[in-house]
């Protein structure tokens, strides 16, 4: 995985898998990155294959974060079997969705 | 009439209806295309029908049988080569339905679930045990459906299922045969197919969802859903107890103690033996 900084925001990238095998390392990697001035976390999910529950659950974790913060977790361009998956638990509609192609 | 029935074995255009069964036994309004084909032909005056173009045949075989359902007599063109008998034939190729002629099926996903929804009403008042409960709204034999749930119609809930509390099904939705539909979940313009189970506060949209298999009726994307408590097969109890009771027989086979009788108890009133 990816992290970049971008102004108030930490951007997240080159995730294949979102699962119970790394869904704990994205969120402590995730959250040791997580600077005071961060607002804002893009969650890259163009290259991402397999969504699970493990990992949504970790997606929900830092929206959590971030929104005592006043901003929130982003999806950015999200396969279309993540997007189905989002939709199928109505995710998409608690994470703001961005597609950028 | 002698019919010479065409199948499509794949169509480029619905890949992922036929990667888990051949194409013609997908389901439909609690049958399969194919039986809907062979009642329309059968409708239409057919008596033999030779299929052709699919394979397995074993397993349609197993599905249509001999015909008997529909008063016709079905021949597998893998069984014998076509007679002289077949040199009049009618030719159908199975790209539309014999009732819906002008509704392709296999066009694209949308195609296929079109043809259900234009097919919905003139089957559900055929099947037996299939009640009209409101407008448009059909529900088979044996189906629960919770006081709280909301059902609108068009929408077609096959036999065995249930629809859990504050659960929403419909406008267009088609929940085949045993599927369990969980508490607080939303089904709109979505196929839910046999013995699928959708969980507790899941959203369907435009989807065929089939076990843990979910396919979105617009874009076509595939995508197998892993946790069972969202989309899954639904589990046999049956099987399950089955599964259960071999196991007991097995440990008892292997358990010593089992054969021999059990000690003899004294009767009230009298002195065991010492």
């Amino acid at each position: 995985m990816k992290i970049q900084y971008r102004d108030k925001t930490l951007a997240l990238s080159d995730i294949s898998e979102l699962n119970a095998s790394n869904s704990g390392a994205m969120r402590d990697d995730a959250r040791a990155a997580l600077r005071t001035e961060i607002t804002t976390i893009d969650v890259d999910l163009s290259q991402t294959r397999l969504v699970d529950s493990s990992g949504l659950g970790a997606l929900i974790a830092r929206n959590k974060t971030m929104s005592t913060r006043g901003g929130g977790v982003r999806i950015i361009n999200p396969t279309p079997s993540v997007q189905q998956i989002l939709e199928l638990t109505r995710l998409h509609r608690v994470f703001e969705i961005v597609k950028t192609s | 009439m002698n019919v010479i029935l065409q199948c499509p074995v794949e169509v480029s255009a619905v890949p992922a209806l036929a990667n888990q069964r051949p194409l013609v036994l997908v389901p439909f309004l609690g049958q399969t295309v194919l039986e809907h084909a062979l009642a329309g032909l059968a409708a239409e005056g057919a008596k033999r029908v030779r299929i052709e173009g699919t394979e397995p045949v074993e397993e349609i075989r197993q599905v249509v049988g001999q015909g008997e359902a529909w008063g016709i007599k079905i021949v597998f063109s893998q069984d014998a080569p076509p007679a002289g008998e077949w040199s009049d034939a009618r030719v159908v190729k199975l790209n539309a339905l014999p009732q819906l002629p002008q509704q392709p099926l296999w066009g694209s996903y949308r195609d296929w679930y079109a043809a259900q929804l234009a097919l919905l009403p003139v089957v559900a008042a055929q099947r037996v045990g299939m009640r009209e409960v409101a407008p448009g709204v059909f529900v088979g034999h044996r189906t629960q459906v919770a006081g709280d749930a909301t059902l609108i119609g068009p929408c077609w809930i096959g036999a065995n299922v249930f629809i859990g509390p504050k659960a929403t099904v419909g406008p267009g939705s088609i929940i085949e045969d045993g599927s369990y539909i969980d508490g607080g979940a939303e089904i709109v313009g979505s196929v839910v197919g046999p013995q699928t189970y959708v969980g507790a506060f899941t959203e369907l949209r435009d989807s065929f969802a089939w076990g843990n298999r979910l396919l979105h009726l617009g874009t076509g994307s595939l995508t197998e859903v892993t946790d069972c408590f969202l989309l899954g097969p639904v589990q046999s109890e049956s099987k399950l107890v089955d599964g259960l009771r071999s196991a007991v027989r097995f440990l008892g086979r292997q358990l010593p103690f089992k054969s021999s009788p059990p000690a003899p108890r004294p009767m009230p009133g009298t002195q065991s033996p010492s």
